[in-house]
């Protein structure tokens, strides 16, 4: 289990922290989905979760074993890639293919590497983009390189940070069976998305952040059901259809 | 043309004697401004309150000196404040080497600086270590970023040889004018040194551009 506690980081030109006090489990076999506004601290726990980003205060564990990331010299023994990440604006290494991007973390190393890489390039759609820079491809195909670079590195635990942005409806529904598949490989994973119908279909546990707080959190039930005013008021931008009891929104606004 | 290249072979000894002070100019003024001008960007980025403000700084004022100014400098006013003499072939180096220097310290501190750090902690997430890091992510990027800029100041360095003329330095410009004082035939001589100009520095100037238009991607969403 990665697990996150107290967690509490302030940048020095924000007024608020940007985490305060969060506590948060990515169990494996788990897809947990975390929702909320920009600005709310969701990147910032996954940078944070991911041990690349330093935190003020709180502690992480993984699997009972505790990290630190701190600013200077990197985490030992090093938690990547048990733990890996997929950023939002996904970070490509530009000087290399497509294939050098997927292959470069493990290829050397691994005996299947041919055979894992025409999984990858299967499982993502990546046909006919192999030996294509970053920058010659299409931001969703960025994107499923991104995906794959990650998903070829067989992590443990999973954490994608809007990695459903620029993706097209075939392309959603096909990274929702891949997470629904590597949940049951028993791959931990954190996803930050706004696309409620994905994280409905996907979480088996959603959080709720605002303001660097988690605020509400509970299994998929609450996208429904939202406990919370700062919930239901999210929901209702963001879906407006969704069933959210009107008096929580009206009860809040009244006060 | 005809009769500059008659020239140019007539007076191909002298012209090679020149070609070959302004190429030891060079060979003492690349190096020093690549390897020390390097060294000096890194530490200038690594403590950058210190070095980096100080680096930065002298850079920022040697800009505004022409160079002509700071050969002349180096080579009259410091050198009789010191009481000292020294061969102008080296007070040139002195003054180019520290040119150079400055320049390319600060292309590659600002690199440095300027590096995209999450090419890095893509790195890590992915499982690369420290060293492969510097090695197969860090170094590939900066040496794209930065080559082509290199490139140009040296070509400029090898143009600023010619000021080496004016302090007595017999490169390959103050052999030309000896020339011309012998035959007075300025079309053809100063035609012929600017086809061996031409013959160095464009492709050079070209390789700069190849390597620019290679080297810096378009990151812009399709």
């Amino acid at each position: 289990m990665l697990t996150g506690t107290a967690l509490h980081k302030q940048f020095a030109s924000a007024e608020r922290p940007a985490l305060d006090g969060v506590d948060i489990e990515v169990r494996a076999g788990t897809i947990t989905t975390v929702l909320g506004s920009n600005g709310c601290g969701k990147s910032t726990l996954l940078g944070a979760l991911a041990l690349l980003d330093p935190i003020d205060s709180g502690s992480i564990t993984m699997d009972g074993a505790p990290y630190r990331a701190s600013v200077r010299g990197l985490p030992d023994p090093s938690p990547w890639p048990t733990v890996t990440i997929v950023f939002q604006r996904l970070f490509l290494w530009p000087h290399l293919t497509v294939r050098q991007n997927v292959n470069l973390p493990w290829a050397a190393s691994a005996r299947d590497a041919n055979e894992r890489f025409s999984e990858m390039v299967s499982r993502f759609d990546l046909g006919g983009l192999e030996d294509r820079y970053p920058n010659e491809i299409s931001i969703g195909q960025q994107q499923r390189v991104a995906l794959a670079r990650a998903v070829a590195l067989k992590p443990k635990y999973l954490l994608l940070d809007e990695a459903t942005s620029a993706l097209d409806v075939k392309h959603v529904t096909s990274l929702l069976g891949l997470l629904k598949e590597l949940r049951s490989e028993g791959v931990g994973i954190l996803l930050v998305t706004h696309m409620i119908g994905f994280a409905r279909e996907a979480a088996d546990h959603v959080v709720f952040m605002a303001d660097g707080r988690i605020v509400e959190q509970g299994g998929a039930d609450i996208l429904a059901a939202p406990d919370t005013p700062e919930l239901s008021r999210f929901l209702a931008v963001l879906e407006p259809s969704v069933a959210v009891p009107r008096s929580v929104v009206d009860g809040e606004m009244a006060s | 043309m005809e009769e500059t290249l008659g020239i140019l072979w007539s007076y191909r000894r002298e012209f090679l004697d020149g070609l070959r002070v302004t190429l030891q100019l060079c060979l003492l003024v690349w190096p020093i401004g690549l390897v020390a001008g390097t060294l000096m960007g890194i530490a200038g980025a690594r403590w950058r309150p210190t070095v980096g403000r100080l680096t930065s700084g002298a850079s920022f004022v040697l800009t505004g000196v022409p160079t002509l100014v700071f050969l002349f400098w180096l080579h009259y006013p410091l050198q009789a404040m010191l009481k000292v003499v020294i061969d102008p072939f080296y007070t040139a180096v002195t003054a180019l080497g520290i040119l150079n220097m400055l320049q390319v310290s600060d292309t590659v501190r600002r690199a440095l600086l300027d590096f995209p750090r999450q090419f890095v902690k893509a790195a890590h997430a992915s499982g690369l270590t420290a060293v492969q890091t510097v090695i197969r992510i860090q170094l590939p990027i900066l040496f794209r970023q930065t080559l082509p800029s290199l490139l140009v100041t040296q070509i400029a360095m090898l143009q600023a040889t010619l000021f080496a003329s004016l302090i007595s330095v017999d490169e390959i410009f103050r052999i030309a004018q000896r020339i011309n004082s012998e035959v007075y035939k300025p079309v053809q001589i100063y035609s012929a040194l600017a086809l061996l100009f031409v013959v160095v520095c464009v492709p050079m100037h070209g390789l700069a551009a190849v390597l620019r238009e290679k080297y810096t991607r378009d990151y812009s969403e399709r």
